[in-house]
């Protein structure tokens, strides 16, 4: 599977548009995820536990979205996006994953 | 058969007499406190204190004698008495209008005490503290209902009827469902800006919103669902997004979206409701 952000895929011909495919996932509050990246927030460096659960939300709303592009028949994703968005909660800090694009077909 | 003897032991007139000596003395020592106190105008606010040490200091020589002279407490009569005298002298005589404030009480209970000391402990220690010990002992129960209800999500009734048990919804999602609803509606959505060789009119931009309430629907739902059955919300919200848009171009005359975004952000008071937003190009597909 082919996931490009371009609309159209280099030496390749789209043959047909599958349609819409989305995926979506949430991290949620955790008091101790967010203790540890407070503490690596004054001593400096990155919140490497902070970065793991967002890769992990962005890989599971790709997957997400890959498996509905091949239930479709596609064999590729164009014009695709990815989105985090900040939806509060009870610790102010529940990020929204999104991914969406186009499915198609190419040969 | 023995008799019951049921006089008194020492009730006898030399002991009567003994006993109205200490008194008196007790009487006399108070009154002159009393009358110290008056001539110097020992006040605070007003309230002479003469009010308190009088019975005081009337009890206090009273035991003091009747212990030395009888060998035993007889009460403090003496204070009682001066009680009554300096309250009448206070209160009715010298200012009848000498109102009832923090210092009035304090002192009234302090004269109570030197003279009924048994009833007036009793009182104060016994009632007084049984009232707090029970004022105390109903607070801790209140927070103790107030954590309970708090860890079980649950919502307080203090009229003490038990509120409905949390009801239990197991989020839940058909992606497949979904994928195939948002793709059989004759409508192209498409992320991208363009259909290659294929030929299209422009119809205009459309815009479509969904705002999902967040809180009020998941008043009742345990706490490590919340966050599961948000996301459902979000996948029904972002369907039916897609689905205005789709049918808000199909009223003007299109088929498809060209450069779909689709947005979330929080809105409301305190961020209470997540709002969905699809954005697009209609246009029709030849």
């Amino acid at each position: 599977m082919i996931l490009t952000s371009s609309n159209t895929l280099e030496n390749k011909q789209i043959i047909e548009y599958k349609g819409l495919v989305t995926g979506e996932s949430l991290i949620g509050a955790n008091i101790y995820k967010d203790l540890f990246s407070g503490v690596r927030d004054v001593v400096g460096g990155r919140t490497s536990r902070y970065e793991e659960e967002i890769q992990k939300a962005r890989d599971l709303s790709l997957n997400s979205m890959i498996e509905k592009a091949e239930s479709l028949g596609a064999n590729a994703i164009i014009g695709l996006k990815i989105s985090y968005d900040n939806l509060g909660g009870t610790m102010g800090n529940t990020i929204l994953v999104t991914a969406y694009g186009t499915a198609i077909k190419y040969e | 058969m023995n008799k019951m003897n049921l006089k008194p032991k020492n009730l006898d007139l030399k002991h009567i007499r003994k006993v109205f000596i200490c008194v008196a003395a007790g009487t006399g020592a108070g009154l002159v406190v009393y009358g110290i106190f008056l001539y110097y105008n020992i006040a605070i606010y007003g309230w002479n204190l003469g009010l308190i040490f009088a019975p005081l200091i009337a009890g206090y020589v009273e035991t003091l004698l009747a212990n030395r002279i009888i060998g035993e407490n007889i009460g403090a009569i003496s204070a009682f008495i001066l009680f009554i005298d300096t309250t009448f002298y206070s209160f009715i005589l010298k200012n009848p209008s000498l109102g009832f404030n923090i210092i009035t009480a304090g002192s009234t209970i302090i004269i109570l005490q030197a003279a009924f000391p048994t009833l007036i402990n009793y009182i104060l220690l016994v009632v007084v503290g049984g009232i707090l010990a029970s004022f105390i002992k109903s607070l801790k129960r209140g927070a103790a209902r107030i954590k309970k209800a708090i860890l079980n999500q649950r919502i307080i009734m203090w009229d003490g009827k038990i509120p409905e048990e949390p009801v239990e919804i197991i989020p839940y999602f058909d992606e497949n469902k979904s994928n195939a609803t948002l793709n059989n509606l004759d409508f192209y959505f498409l992320t991208s800006s363009d259909m290659r060789d294929k030929k299209h009119d422009i119809i205009g931009i459309n815009q479509s919103e969904v705002i999902i309430d967040k809180d009020a629907k998941l008043i009742k739902i345990e706490p490590e669902k919340i966050e599961q059955h948000h996301l459902v919300e979000i996948k029904n919200g972002k369907d039916e997004c897609l689905i205005k848009l789709a049918n808000q171009i199909k009223s003007q005359g299109g088929n498809g979206v060209l450069d779909l975004t689709i947005s979330y952000g929080l809105i409301g008071m305190g961020g209470d409701n997540i709002q969905i937003t699809a954005m697009g190009m209609g246009i029709y597909l030849y």
